[in-house]
C-alpha cells in the first residue's frame, strides 16, 4: 500500500483560508440578518427570508451545473474517457447540492408559510414545481444510489445524464411560476416587475447572506467533488490492482 | 432583535428559530458527512 499524493490527508492551505472566510462571511450575514429592521406586516418573522431567498435562489442555479456537467459527459464519453470521468463526478455533486438547497427551500419555506399563512403547503403552482424540482433531482441520485452498477459506472453515469438533461426543464418553469400565475406564493421580490422590491434597508442583510450561501455552496460543491474523483480513482486502482494481482487459491 | 435572547414565545418566533436550526442542521450536516466519507476513502489501498 502506497501513501501517495491521492491518499494524503493534508488540505490546501488556499482551501483552508477560503473556508475560513466562507464562516467569517456566514456569522457576518447571520448578524446582519438578525440586526436589520423589524418588518412592519410580518415583524420578525421575515428574517426567515434572508435564509430562504438565497437557497431557494442557489437551487436553480446548481441543476444547470449538473445539466451542463452531463452534456460533457454525455459528449467525452467516447471522445475522452477521463474528462467524462470528471464531468460525471461534477455531475453527481451539483446534483447533491441541488437537493440540500431545495430541500432547505422547501423547509424553511414550509415552517414560513405554516407561521404567515396559517398552512404548511399549498398546490399552487411554484411550491408544486419546486417539490417536482427536489423529487427530479432525488430520483436522479436514487437512480445513481441502486442502480446496481460499480461507481462511475458507463450505464449509471449515462442513464443518469440522460435524466439530468429532462430534469433541468422544470428548472425555468419553476423560475417563472410567479410571473406567469398568481396564487399563494407571493409575487417576485426581484426582476419581478414594477410592484416588485424590497425597501434597500433590507438590502445588506440579503446581499450578505446570498454572498455567504454562495461561498459555502460552491465550497461544498468542490469538496464533494473532490471526495468522488477520490473514489473514482481509488476504485480504479482497486480495479487494476486486482487484475494485477494473481489469485493465490488457483 | 437582542442575540443574547431567543424569543420562543409565540409561533411566528419558534418557526423564525427552527428555519435557522434546520438550515444549519441541513448545510453542517451534509459537511461533516463529506468529511466523514472523506476520512473512510484515505483507506482503500491503491496498487
Amino acid at each position: 500500500m502506497n501513501n501517495t499524493a491521492n491518499n494524503s490527508k493534508r488540505i490546501p492551505l488556499w482551501a483552508q483560508a477560503y473556508f475560513l472566510l466562507t464562516l467569517a462571511v456566514l456569522a457576518f450575514g447571520f448578524h446582519k440578518a438578525m440586526t436589520a429592521p423589524t418588518e412592519a406586516t410580518m415583524g420578525n418573522l421575515y428574517r426567515v427570508f434572508f435564509y430562504h431567498f438565497p437557497h431557494t435562489i442557489l437551487s436553480f442555479v446548481f441543476p444547470y451545473l449538473n445539466c451542463a456537467a452531463s452534456f460533457l459527459y454525455l459528449f467525452w464519453r467516447s471522445r475522452n474517457p477521463a474528462r467524462a470521468r470528471a464531468a460525471d463526478a461534477f455531475a453527481l455533486a451539483s446534483a447533491e447540492l441541488t437537493v440540500l438547497y431545495a430541500s432547505v427551500g422547501l423547509a424553511t419555506g414550509m415552517l414560513w408559510g405554516r407561521a404567515a399563512w396559517g398552512i404548511w403547503w399549498a398546490w399552487d403552482a411554484r411550491l408544486t414545481t419546486y417539490l417536482l424540482l427536489w423529487l427530479l433531482y432525488v430520483s436522479y441520485l436514487l437512480l445513481r444510489r441502486f442502480s446496481g452498477d460499480d461507481p462511475g459506472s458507463s450505464n449509471t453515469a449515462v442513464l443518469s445524464a440522460a435524466l439530468a438533461v429532462f430534469a433541468a426543464i422544470d428548472i425555468p418553469i419553476c423560475y417563472m411560476s410567479i410571473r406567469w400565475w398568481r396564487t399563494q406564493h407571493p409575487s417576485p421580490v426581484f426582476g419581478g416587475g414594477a410592484d416588485s422590491g424590497i425597501d434597500p434597508v433590507f438590502f445588506p442583510a440579503v446581499l450578505w447572506n446570498m454572498a455567504a450561501w454562495l461561498l459555502w455552496g460552491a465550497f461544498i460543491l468542490g469538496l464533494r467533488y473532490a471526495l468522488e474523483r477520490r473514489r473514482q480513482r481509488a476504485h480504479s486502482d482497486l480495479s487494476l490492482h486486482t487484475i494485477s494481482t494473481p489469485q493465490e487459491s488457483l | 432583535m437582542s442575540l443574547t435572547h431567543i424569543p420562543f414565545a409565540t409561533l411566528a418566533q419558534r418557526h423564525l428559530v427552527y428555519a435557522y436550526c434546520a438550515v444549519w442542521l441541513l448545510q453542517f450536516g451534509y459537511a461533516a458527512w463529506i468529511g466523514l466519507q472523506w476520512r473512510k476513502s484515505s483507506y482503500i489501498p491503491r496498487a
